[in-house]
């Protein structure tokens, strides 16, 4: 059906003549699919991917389009459930008929809907998933990552540990999935190699009701510094408990980029006062481009973005710039306008690094103190990423 | 060693013990309904999450903690009523009552869960601890509401014991569990009884749901945390034992809390599911009788 | 009460057709409009140039070789598992390690069938000590402790899964496709889920059969037919475990991955759901119901972000109002027109 309204729209378009179209495409929108977690515990997290996406698709539609097409998002829910995410995201691709897609969260999801793309021949990008496997050893050419991979958070983080805190003896406690080991053995890494000493980690199962369970552990190694990657709903139970537990008291507590986010914060109140986290994005960002942002932001949605909002509202433009570099939607050729591109987002320009389709970025060393989260420190993104790993192309 | 004792091993067991009570607290409601009604409500973690946003809600219209306790099971009473008369009755008599109750309340589970989310968003919420502070043992700190919990919990368990095992209202009860016919005909209203029953098991959840919510917060899939290991506690301790339901809840959860001290958190799950899978294997009926069995 | 007839069927041999036999007729009538139904749909499917429905349609059928199993205990032994995904997913991940390790279509589905007896006839030595409600218990248990095996295993590839399953050529000597070709897949899922159906019908109306449903009715009364009631359930969940395992074999040809999802008990409830929608005890109902399900929650999950509501509320109504499935509330109707032209011919 769509095969026959593009020929029937073909000439159309060829008498309209519009500059950019190439007679490659006809009048209709540009298709993004959304494969997100809308219920089950990784919800709120999709919501702000929602949120960011709506955002920058109103403001881009707005100004005119991508060269005249207009965007249209199509959500399906995923569950954080790769089986479901690869099923919805077959549909998008196949019924849909989607340009691009994006949305998956948990990195199974965002690993076998990329091998989905590369077979269907199609391009993914995510900008939630940290493990860095993605754009790592399980990298792949169809799938692309704008947001900061778990080793550039730990290194703005390590690095500004080594600073304030030198030498510290650090314990981690990670949630037992592979986003959760991968950001712990990265932050590890970098306290190893700037002269910090790691004491120990212990792993929690996902949505853990009881982290007193695991005080024990962290007494015992008695650490200056904890580090922690869970998220959500587990990182309120885990700092409230540490809160009630006084073990905020004489410990810096430390951790990944989506473990504090303005989704969880109110519901934490104090006890997350003094985390500090390396991030990609923080809403205290002093440019205009971030304040339009905030600004945007809070009208529509009356709330603050957290990164995975502000990483989602950058990935439209992201796509845009790409289209516009490439004068089409075809996959190979959008690909190859995305390798390299340098496109303007709120946390400043980011750099689509070629040899494996990771996004570098200035990195944020940010304090959250009475519900803010305030920047304390900046990494410039040469320095925060590590060498491609990746070997397939 | 003596320091290990003190400043690990001791108060990982501490902590064990509050959360042995929460798992018990919400495993009471569910061995009643089995012991009583003969039915396994997999909903039950729901209508503690139910209790909780309650609480949430109440609260935030400004009324007491204390007065939330009696005011959330109260209202849980006639919601369990309806839903036992209205759709546990429906399927009570059919020829394999076990399982088409366990899949009603299985669907129903799915519903209420779905329903908290459209009301109340995804996000997790966390009404303020009722008692603030902490006390000094040996060195360690321990919240003053965690040792509320313990106290209290145990009170509540022993009351609904008390209930049960010593009343007359708890002796028709019981009644009507052991031989609903004989029952009957003595007079007992076993309708009425059973609705009740229901009912005062979901009221114990909801009361769950009240007392865990400052520790474990809100958030729509809440019931999904504690059910598993209620229902192991359940079924350990002897499906429908009071008795038994304390002891396994408190024996499992310290044998988690010293395997994650020994072994890892991560095999803790395992280890619990392990020991469930051995039970049922050596002892279907678990360590402690049935209510009305026994 | 369809308990309680075979005996009585029994005890008059005369009669060709029993009641059982009528029940199985029945389900027959219902699988051959099944295959007609999924074989129009591919052709219609395959002429739009489709991909998306009917590798949707292929999932529905693997799923539904897991909901078929699921009947096999609930709907013949009376016992419900609420850890089928242990067998189903058992199955997915040796597929995809031999595939991935380069083994051939036919000798994957062969180690499959080989593991799947073996760790079957453990794990039915272990539940099969327990009945009733017990029973439901220990199989979620189990199934249990195997999924967080896997997804503590670095080496299956823990929480994320394995991915990176081959595109395999299926050769069946006299015609040949591919698990990346929609149609072709769709058509070979068809054949090998029918086939698990025949044969499972085939070995639950011979007398081995007969004395699974004697034993459901009457526990007692089979020892002195010379049956140890324990052979007997431990034939019938290796059957079931066996089943499962062959239908989770296809899902890394179709998807091209693995992920401990398949193991957890959402995926046993979603099969329990499924059975008893379709209908218990009927063996079509099961494949009916996958469809249903997997057509509902596709359509429905595009609308509302609120699809689990309609899915439970849809569930509960079935199991208040169509105790027997939808599917067994037309093999009813269905019994009784065999019944009454039975009757006109004598």
């Amino acid at each position: 059906m769509v095969r026959r309204n593009l020929f029937a729209a073909l000439p159309l378009a060829i008498l309209l003549a519009s500059p950019a179209a190439t007679g490659a495409r006809a009048a209709d929108p540009i298709k993004i699919g959304v494969d997100t977690p809308i219920t089950g515990t990784y919800a709120p997290i999709g919501q702000q991917v929602r949120w960011g996406l709506d955002l920058a698709t109103k403001e881009v539609n707005a100004a005119g389009g991508i060269m005249g097409w207009q965007i249209q998002l199509i959500y399906e829910d995923e569950e954080a459930n790769a089986s479901v995410a690869v099923q919805k995201a077959d549909k998008l691709f196949q019924v849909d008929k989607v340009d691009f897609l994006t949305g998956t969260v948990n990195s199974g999801s965002t690993l076998a809907v990329g091998q989905l793309a590369e077979r269907a021949g199609k391009l993914i990008a995510t900008t939630v998933s940290f493990a860095d496997s993605i754009t790592g050893d399980k990298c792949s050419p169809n799938v692309f990552r704008v947001n900061a991979r778990a080793e550039q958070q730990s290194a703005a983080l390590a690095a500004w540990l080594a600073k304030d805190k030198p030498n510290a003896k650090v314990y981690s406690l990670g949630p037992d999935y592979e986003m959760g080991r991968s950001t712990v053995a990265a932050f590890q890494k970098g306290v190893k190699e700037r002269g910090g000493t790691n004491l120990g980690e212990v792993f929690a199962p996902l949505d853990s009701k009881d982290y007193t369970q695991y005080f024990g552990q962290i007494r015992a190694a008695r650490p200056q510094v904890l580090y922690t990657s869970v998220a959500g709903n587990d990182t309120v139970r885990l700092l409230t408990q540490m809160q009630d537990f006084g073990l905020l008291n004489n410990m810096l507590i430390v951790g990944a980029s989506g473990t504090v986010t303005s989704q969880n914060i109110t519901a934490m109140g104090s006890a997350a006062d003094g985390f500090v986290t390396g991030v990609g994005y923080s809403p205290q960002i002093d440019t205009p481009e971030n304040k339009k942002f905030v600004e945007a932001f809070r009208a529509e949605f009356n709330t603050d973005p957290d990164l995975f909002a502000a990483d989602s509202y950058g990935l439209i433009y992201f796509y845009k710039a790409a289209v516009e570099k490439a004068g089409s939607t075809e996959t190979d050729k959008v690909r190859t306008a995305m390798r390299g591109l340098e496109w303007p987002t709120p946390q400043g320009t980011k750099t689509m690094r070629a040899g494996d389709h990771q996004a570098v970025q200035k990195m944020y060393v940010v304090r959250v103190d009475k519900g803010k989260f305030n920047i304390i420190g900046e990494v410039p993104g040469d320095q925060a990423i590590g060498p491609v790993t990746c070997t397939r192309w | 060693m003596l320091d290990y004792l003190q400043f690990v091993l001791a108060p990982q067991m501490v902590t064990g013990l509050s959360l042995g009570v929460a798992v018990v607290l919400v495993a009471l409601g569910l061995t009643i309904i089995f012991g009583l009604l003969d039915i396994i409500n997999m909903s039950h973690g729901e209508f503690y999450a139910v209790g909780a946003y309650l609480a949430l809600s109440l609260g935030a219209l400004g009324i007491n903690f204390w007065l939330l306790l009696l005011l959330v099971p109260a209202l849980m009473i006639p919601i369990g009523f309806a839903v036992e008369r209205g759709l546990i009755q429906r399927v009570f008599n059919s020829p394999d009552r076990h399982v088409a109750t366990l899949l009603l309340t299985f669907g129903l589970g799915i519903v209420l869960e779905d329903v908290l989310s459209l009301i109340y968003g995804p996000n997790t919420q966390r009404p303020s601890t009722p008692i603030r502070g902490a006390v000094e043992i040996f060195g360690i700190m321990l919240p003053n509401y965690r040792l509320f919990l313990i106290v209290f919990g145990l009170l509540i368990v022993a009351a609904v014991a008390l209930v049960v095992y010593r009343t007359r209202l708890g002796a028709m009860v019981r009644a009507a569990a052991y031989d609903r016919n004989m029952a009957a005909s003595l007079g007992v209203p076993v309708k009425a009884v059973f609705a009740g029953a229901f009912a005062f098991g979901i009221a114990l959840a909801g009361l769950a749901g009240v007392l865990l919510a400052p520790i474990y917060s809100v958030f729509p899939t809440m019931g999904r945390d504690f059910i598993l290991l209620a229902f192991t506690v359940v079924i350990v301790g002897g499906m429908g034992s009071i008795v038994g339901a304390v002891a396994a809840g408190l024996g499992l959860t310290q044998i988690q809390a010293i395997s994650s001290l020994y072994i890892s958190p991560v095999w803790s799950d395992p280890i619990v599911f392990g020991i469930l899978v051995v039970v049922l294997m050596l002892r279907p009926q678990g360590l402690f009788g049935r209510l009305g069995r026994a | 009460m369809h308990e309680a007839l075979p005996l009585a069927a029994a005890a008059s041999p005369a009669r060709h057709i029993d009641r059982l036999g009528l029940a199985m007729r029945a389900s027959h009538v219902l699988a051959a409009l099944f295959v007609i139904f999924c074989l129009l749909f591919a052709f219609l499917a395959w002429r739009a140039g489709d991909v998306f429905y009917l590798r949707l349609a292929t999932e529905a059928l693997i799923f539904a070789g897991l909901a078929l199993s699921v009947d096999i205990l609930l709907g013949y032994t009376g016992l419900l598992s609420l850890g089928q995904a242990l067998y189903f997913g058992l199955g997915a991940y040796v597929s995809a390690l031999a595939l991935r390790a380069g083994i051939s279509f036919g000798g994957t589905l062969a180690i499959v069938f080989v593991i799947s007896i073996a760790t079957s006839l453990i794990g039915g030595v272990i539940v099969n000590r327990v009945r009733g409600v017990y029973f439901a218990l220990i199989t979620f248990g189990m199934a249990q402790v195997v999924a967080k095996v896997v997804y503590n295993t670095r080496e299956l590839g823990a929480s994320d899964g394995l991915i990176g399953v081959p595109i395999v050529p299926i050769d069946l000597g006299f015609v040949s496709t591919s698990s990346a070709s929609p149609a072709g897949f769709f058509l070979f899922t068809l054949v090998f889920i029918t086939l698990i159906y025949l044969a499972v019908a085939y070995l639950l109306d011979t007398p081995f059969g007969r004395i699974l449903i004697a034993l459901k009715a009457n526990e007692r009364r089979v020892p002195f037919l010379g049956y140890r009631p324990f052979t007997v359930r431990l034939v019938a969940y290796v059957i079931a475990g066996v089943t499962a395992a062959l239908a989770g074999a296809l899902y890394p040809m179709l998807r091209g991955f693995v992920s401990p999802e398949l193991l957890f008990f959402t995926t046993s409830g979603n099969a329990v759901i499924t059975v008893v929608t379709g209908g218990a005890g009927t063996l079509i109902g099961p494949l009916y119901g996958s469809l249903l399900l997997t057509a509902l929650r596709s359509f429905v999950g595009s609308w509302t972000t609120h699809h689990l509501m309609v899915i439970g509320v849809l569930f509960m109504a079935v199991v208040v109002f169509f105790p027997k499935g939808l599917v067994g509330f037309v093999r009813i109707r269905l019994e009784h027109l065999f019944e009454r032209l039975l009757e006109d011919r004598r």
